[in-house]
C-alpha cells in the first residue's frame, strides 16, 4: 500500500529524514518508536504533504501512484488520514459543515454523488456511536474549545468518517490519560479491517498495549536503525533509547 | 455628500450602506434611540473603486445605543477607507462597533474610529473592534484607534488586529480531502459570520454570502 524509498527531506533547510525506506502493506500495524528530534513528525508531514517541508531525495509510491506529486487534498482522498498531534481549532466552522465538506470532497473524487442531507446526518450518529463522541462536541466549531482528550477524540470521529485506507497516528497518546487512550485505542481497532493499515507514532510504549504492532521500526537521526517485532517496544521501554548506539 | 439625521426620542433606524462611495453621515441620537448601522463593500467590476466612509454618531440624551458593523472584501487596487467618531455626551449610553476587512491583491484600506466619551457621560459602555486579514502580501490595512475617555465610570474597550489566514488550518483542512480553495472560503465566512448575523434580513445575508461566494469561487 505504501512504499517509501530512500527518503531525504528538509524543513527551513536543515535535513531531517536522511534515507528513510519503509514498506507497508494491507492489513499491517506499524509503530514507530524514536527519541525527539529523530524524525517521528518530520515523517508524518511529508507524507501529508505539508508545504513546510520538502523532499530532497527519495520516492513514496501509495497505492501504485507517486505520492510525492499530488497536493494534500488528493492524498487525503486517495485514503491517507493523518490523525493530528496538535489538532486545530477553527472557529466559526462548524464541525457538521466541515465534516460534510469532507465526505463529500471524497465522495466525489470516487465517482460517487454527495451524500443527501438525511444520509448524512445518519452516518455522522452511526460513527459518534462507534468512537463514543458525545453530541455536544459535533454542534461546535472544529475543535474549539475542546480538551486535549476530546480532540483526541475528534481526530478518531473523522477517521470514522472517512474510512481512510492507510491512518497515521501522530502521537496519539500525548496529554491522555489512561482512559481516554483506551477509549481512542479501541476506535481504532474497530476501524481496522484486513484492506486498511496504520502507522502509529509515539514516543512510549504504552499506547501500543492497546494498539498491537505488527512491526516495530526505531526511527534515529532521519533513518530506520531497527526493525522488530512488538517486543522490541518493550525492550526499548525497557532499556531506553541509549542502547541503539552500543550495538552495532 | 453630507447626510444629517436626528433619531427622535424612541425612534429605532436601520441604515445600511452597501457599495456607496464617499458618504458623510452625521447621526444625531435623542433620548432612548437606537441605531444599527452596516457598511458593506463588496467585490466590485471597477478594479479601482473607491469608497470613504465617514459616520459620526452623536448622542445628546441619555438611554441610547448604537451598533456599527462593517464588512468588506477588497480586491485589485480598490480601496475603502472608513472614519467612525462617537460622540458619547451623556451618560447611561450604550455604543458598539465591530469591523472587518478582507484585502486581496493590492487593495488598501483603513479605519479610523474615534471613540469620546465627555466628563460628564458616566455608566456609559462603549466598545470597538476591527479585525483584517491580508490575502496578498501587497495589500494595505492601517488601523487608527483613538479612544478619548473622560468620564470615570464607564466600560469602554478597543481592539485591532490584522494577520493571514490561518495556514495550519488550511493545512488541517486539506488533509481532510477539501480543496484549498475550498478551505479558504470556509476561513473567510468563519470570519464575516459574526458580522453577516446581525443583517437585520436572512435575504441580504444569502445575497452577500452569494458575493462573497462568487469572487472566491
Amino acid at each position: 500500500m505504501l512504499e517509501i524509498k530512500n527518503l531525504h527531506a528538509t524543513i527551513a533547510g536543515k535535513e531531517i529524514l536522511k534515507g528513510l525506506n519503509l514498506t507497508v502493506n494491507e492489513g499491517e500495524v506499524h509503530a514507530i518508536m524514536g527519541p525527539n528530534g529523530a524524525g517521528k513528525s518530520t515523517l508524518s508531514n511529508v507524507l501529508t504533504g505539508h508545504p513546510a517541508y520538502t523532499v530532497t531525495a527519495g520516492e513514496v509510491f501509495f497505492r501504485g501512484k507517486n505520492l510525492l506529486t499530488m497536493s494534500p487534498e488528493e492524498r487525503a482522498r486517495e485514503g491517507m488520514f493523518l490523525s493530528f498531534q496538535y489538532p486545530v481549532e477553527i472557529p466559526g466552522v462548524s464541525m457538521v459543515n466541515f465534516m460534510r465538506t469532507a465526505v463529500n470532497e471524497k465522495r466525489k473524487h470516487e465517482g460517487k454523488p454527495a451524500l443527501s442531507a438525511t444520509d448524512f446526518l445518519k452516518l455522522m450518529r452511526e460513527k459518534k456511536a462507534l468512537v463514543g463522541m458525545d453530541n455536544h462536541l459535533t454542534k461546535r466549531s472544529v475543535n474549539e474549545g475542546f480538551s486535549g482528550g476530546e480532540k483526541k477524540r475528534n481526530e478518531i470521529f473523522q477517521m470514522a468518517m472517512l474510512e481512510p485506507c492507510l491512518s497515521i497516528l501522530d502521537e496519539t497518546d500525548s496529554g491522555l490519560d489512561i482512559d481516554a487512550l483506551r477509549i481512542v485505542a479501541e476506535g481504532v481497532n474497530a476501524l481496522k479491517t484486513p484492506h486498511t493499515a496504520s502507522i502509529v507514532i509515539t514516543h512510549y510504549q504504552r499506547l501500543l498495549d492497546y494498539i498491537v504492532p505488527d512491526f516495530v521500526h526505531v526511527l534515529a537521526d532521519g533513518k530506520i536503525v531497527r526493525t522488530g517485532g512488538k517486543e522490541l517496544a518493550l525492550e526499548l521501554e525497557d532499556k531506553g533509547y541509549a542502547f541503539l548506539n552500543e550495538q552495532p | 455628500m453630507l447626510n444629517e439625521i436626528i433619531l427622535h426620542p424612541g425612534e429605532h433606524r436601520e441604515i445600511i450602506l452597501l457599495n456607496e462611495p464617499d458618504t458623510n453621515w452625521h447621526i444625531i441620537q435623542e433620548a432612548r434611540s437606537t441605531l444599527l448601522l452596516h457598511v458593506i463593500a463588496l467585490p466590485h467590476p471597477n478594479d479601482e473603486a473607491q469608497w470613504h466612509t465617514s459616520i459620526t454618531v452623536e448622542h445628546k440624551a441619555t438611554g441610547c445605543k448604537t451598533e456599527m458593523y462593517g464588512l468588506a472584501l477588497l480586491h485589485s487596487q480598490q480601496q475603502h477607507h472608513l472614519t467612525t467618531r462617537v460622540l458619547h455626551n451623556v451618560g447611561g449610553g450604550y455604543s458598539s462597533q465591530l469591523f472587518k476587512f478582507v484585502l486581496d491583491d493590492e487593495s488598501k484600506a483603513s479605519f479610523k474610529g474615534e471613540l469620546k466619551i465627555l466628563p460628564d457621560a458616566q455608566q456609559v459602555e462603549a466598545y470597538q473592534t476591527n479585525r483584517n486579514i491580508l490575502l496578498s502580501r501587497q495589500a494595505e490595512m492601517t488601523t487608527e484607534p483613538q479612544l478619548e475617555i473622560y468620564a470615570d465610570d464607564v466600560k469602554a474597550s478597543h481592539g485591532a488586529t490584522t494577520g493571514q489566514l490561518d495556514d495550519s488550518a488550511l493545512f488541517y483542512m486539506q488533509q481532510r480531502c477539501i480543496s484549498r480553495e475550498t478551505a479558504r472560503k470556509l476561513l473567510l465566512y468563519a470570519f464575516f459570520e459574526d458580522v453577516l448575523r446581525t443583517l437585520p434580513n436572512e435575504q441580504m445575508q444569502e445575497d452577500i454570502v452569494e458575493k462573497i461566494n462568487e469572487y472566491i469561487g
